[in-house]
């Protein structure tokens, strides 16, 4: 890579999401804004080796961005409009609360950061899906190309380029409006953006789809997202809570899978070989997220991030800190039950306490309409009635889980477990 | 812009429902309107007979086909609709969060050919 190329895929990390977010302002129209912004870095691509790379390249391609978008505008102004323009609130005022109308004194300057929260929070309305959601939060906010986001989601590029097409639609046809909440609607409407990136992570980490595990590239993108997020917002704790939780995950990246591509379990990975750099940003975060957590509680995904602290300080699965983490899983499923949070606490009190009281929990949430397909649920058992000594119903719950599973190299690990003999189980 | 509310309720006949029933879903309704007036909402609104009073026209190969009943049977229905005038998407939900709510409350924006043309002419 040249100088320039590498000045260019530098300004291009650093500032599509500005520049687009400020291109769109001007152009109320999302294609076009795409189309412009492009033709900005195409255009320093051929300039840049002439003139060199500007001081400031990010403010060059956003100055070039704005110019293309008027040419473009001026063009386009005879032609009849197909779709209605975006909707650009003046200031950045809630939507009347219950007194009614307009919320007023909140008309300030949108500054560049103002502009990337209103492209973030209009990406991630929840009136659009959640998986048209993340294409649509990857294309127009981290910039990557439709080929790129069809690929890192298996599809095809006309698939791919219909979803975001349809999207983008919904966003102009609706009235979504190209605004960021404020205030109370901030704290509602924010989870829609966090349930975005974490489901990008979820994917990346453990995917539905591909033959690999892990997909670095999504892990990579999500984490960039929480970052970017955790700079615009860094008075929002479960922003700060969200970032804590990806870099925790994400430490253990390198061991979770061997080198065959085989799954590696939690109690088995080689601990040395965590990223320590990353375990000690995520354990900052999550005592400052838990420092600026609302008088209501931690969120979500703070304790979530509070749990996988703990496993991350452990120097040995058995050193964990089980107990506390039961607390922390009784924590989160009052602030936000779900099947999986009840399942990790299972896991958690088969460990604190012992395996037939983990047992007793899986069978008392089983009970649940929501577990019927999920897989962990039977792997867990299988886990905990091994420790039992009870393997040929670890066998068949192992079974079980493997038909269940969708990931293929986690099909791979509970199908072996599931044939493998007696006698060489009784280690774990 | 202007959206449509579409309230939509398990299929009910509110003739002969209980005066009391009848009553309490009036001043919701009455409450609601209130609100919009109180807000400087523009607004229209009208509430439907059962879908068992409906009769759908289909065109076929004989012309049209009529035929009783609703368009789809569902178990729920539009029971009625508000039409609004909102600035955005998050206005029009702001408001309907409002709204007298059974099984659903469906929201779309309306073609408004004003809007377009105009729009088609100051770009």
């Amino acid at each position: 890579m040249t100088g320039v190329d590498a000045a260019v895929a530098e300004a291009h990390r650093r500032g599509w999401a500005e520049t687009l977010a400020t291109v769109v302002r001007l152009t109320r129209d999302l294609d076009e804004a795409e189309d412009a912004v492009q033709e900005a870095f195409v255009s320093a691509l051929a300039t840049w080796p002439r003139t060199g790379v500007p001081r400031n390249p990010v403010a060059w391609i956003i100055t070039t961005a704005r110019r293309k978008a008027l040419d473009r505008m001026r063009r386009r102004a005879t032609l009849a409009r197909k779709l209605p323009l975006l909707i650009v609130p003046d200031g950045s005022g809630g939507t009347g609360g219950d007194s009614g109308g307009d919320s007023g004194g909140e008309a300030t300057a949108a500054g560049p950061q103002d502009d990337t929260l209103r492209l973030i929070f209009t990406c991630c309305h929840p009136a659009i899906a959640p998986q048209a959601a993340v294409a649509l939060t990857l294309r127009l906010v981290c910039g990557l190309r439709v080929p790129e986001i069809a690929r890192l989601f298996l599809v095809s590029e006309p698939t791919m380029a219909a979803r975001l097409t349809r999207a983008k639609k919904k966003i102009h046809e609706a009235g979504i409006p190209y605004r960021s909440p404020t205030g109370d609607e901030l704290t509602e409407r924010l989870p829609a953006v966090l349930a975005v990136i974490s489901l990008l992570f979820t994917e990346g980490h453990t995917g539905s789809q591909g033959t690999t595990l892990t997909r670095p590239e999504l892990l990579d993108q999500a984490i960039r997202l929480a970052r970017l997020l955790a700079e615009l917002l860094p008075g929002e704790s479960e922003v700060t809570g969200l970032l804590a939780l990806l870099l925790l995950l994400d430490s253990r990246r390198a061991t979770r899978v061997g080198s065959g591509g085989d799954l590696i379990l939690l109690a088995d990975q080689d601990r040395s070989r965590w990223n320590t750099e990353a375990i000690a940003e995520g354990r900052a975060l999550v005592e400052r997220a838990l420092r600026t957590a609302r008088p209501a509680g931690a969120g979500p995904y703070t304790v979530q991030a509070a749990i996988a602290a703990l496993h991350a300080e452990a120097p040995t699965a058995a050193d964990t800190d089980w107990p506390q983490i039961v607390a922390l899983y009784d924590v989160l499923l009052r602030v936000h039950p779900s099947p999986v949070a009840a399942l990790g606490r299972a896991v958690a009190v088969s460990m604190a306490v012992g395996p037939a009281a983990g047992l007793g929990e899986l069978d008392r949430i089983a009970e649940d309409p929501r577990f019927a397909h999920y897989h962990r649920l039977d792997a867990a058992r299988a886990q905990m009635l091994e420790r039992l000594g009870r393997h040929t119903e670890a066998r068949a719950a192992y079974r079980r889980a493997a038909e269940a599973a969708r990931n293929p190299v986690e099909r791979d690990f509970l199908t072996i477990r599931a044939g493998e003999p007696e006698q060489d189980r009784d280690r774990s | 812009m202007k959206y449509m509310l579409m309230m939509y309720e398990v299929d009910k006949d509110w003739v002969g429902a209980p005066e009391q029933e009848i009553q309490e879903s009036m001043n919701e309704h009455i409450a609601f309107t209130q609100y919009l007036d109180g807000r400087g909402v523009a607004w229209s609104g009208e509430a439907l007979r059962p879908s068992t009073s409906a009769t759908t026209l289909r065109p076929g190969a004989d012309g049209l086909a009529v035929t009783d009943g609703p368009y789809v049977e569902l178990t729920e229905h539009l029971g009625g609709f508000y039409v609004i005038e909102a600035r955005d998407l998050d206005d029009a939900l702001d408001i309907a969060r409002r709204c007298p709510i059974a099984t659903g409350i469906e929201v779309r924006p309306i073609w408004d050919i004003d809007t377009v043309e105009q729009e088609a002419q100051n770009a």
